[in-house]
């Protein structure tokens, strides 16, 4: 018996729409990039583009638990010395894209390479409850049924 | 000029190590000094990886079992728990084909690992369990 490896031109990749007002980032963040990367489907494979395709709405509501919102730091570097630059989950928010948390926390979850970019493409992040996937007919998952912790209490 | 007498060895020898390094890297594949060194690693590479194959694999399958078991409202160690406590010896490998390829079949072994599991009907079952209704 051989060992079922999906092909790329067989995948069937479903639609699926997450409201992110009041979850918690990180805990929502790593059920996203395991949708993405096809970790929930029995066929998983690990150099094939299998995963969903997920939309999340209301990604400025999403919440930090703890200190986080005003603690948390993201960092990049200009390439130039001394050119650490940083900013807060705050300011992030309050930004003018604040879906970025959200979308870097996920991305951060994905293994990098080839295969990890295309699977961020298939991540749709709106900082309002406006989507323009309609067409698709994406099924709403309910994250903050699934565990208690995925709200901030 | 001198006579070769050991050419058509080494050249049969030269010819068997560039065949060997069809698709190598730029030099790799048609300089012989390099192309040898490069053809001896490669079969190094070749013996450790036909014995890191199996493990992939079976981590391949621990990997699609887990997924597939959380559909059905468990983890991946305790569904193995059950199998075990319910005397199933298939293995990962049968079992994870069995999930992709009949679905009705693996709910029908996975039910029975669950009667196995004293804990999920003790009423402690964790709360994902619950929550995807075990």
């Amino acid at each position: 018996m051989k060992t079922f490896s999906q092909k790329p031109a067989e995948v069937t990749k479903d639609w699926i729409l997450i409201d992110a007002e009041g979850l918690v980032v990180g805990r929502l963040a790593s059920l996203v990039a395991n949708r993405l990367r096809g970790k929930h489907k029995p066929s998983f494979t690990p150099h094939v583009d299998d995963g969903d395709n997920v939309i999340i709405i209301n990604a400025d509501k999403a919440v930090f638990t703890g200190r986080k919102y005003e603690d948390k730091k993201y960092f990049w570097h200009t390439g130039y010395p001394g050119g650490i630059k940083e900013r807060t989950a705050k300011q992030l928010f309050e930004g003018r894209f604040p879906e970025r948390v959200l979308e870097k926390a996920v991305q951060r979850m994905i293994p990098r390479g080839p295969l990890g970019r295309r699977q961020m493409k298939n991540l749709k992040v709106y900082a309002g409850a406006e989507h323009p996937h309609e067409a698709q007919q994406p099924k709403v998952l309910d994250v903050a049924a699934l565990s208690s912790k995925n709200t901030r209490a | 000029m001198a006579r070769v007498k050991r050419g058509v060895t080494s050249h049969a020898k030269h010819k068997k190590t560039i065949k060997a390094a069809k698709g190598f890297y730029g030099r790799r594949k048609n300089t012989i000094r390099i192309a040898k060194q490069a053809v001896e690693r490669s079969m190094q590479y070749a013996t450790r990886d036909r014995r890191t194959k199996k493990r992939n694999f079976r981590a391949l399958w621990v990997q699609r079992l887990n997924a597939a078991a959380r559909e059905h409202g468990l983890s991946y160690s305790r569904l193995i728990d059950g199998l075990n406590k319910a005397g199933i010896e298939m293995d990962r490998k049968v079992l994870s084909d069995m999930a992709i390829h009949e679905p009705d079949a693996f709910a029908a072994v996975v039910a029975q690992a669950k009667d196995a599991l004293s804990y999920l009907k003790d009423g402690n079952a964790n709360e994902y369990e619950r929550a995807v209704g075990a």
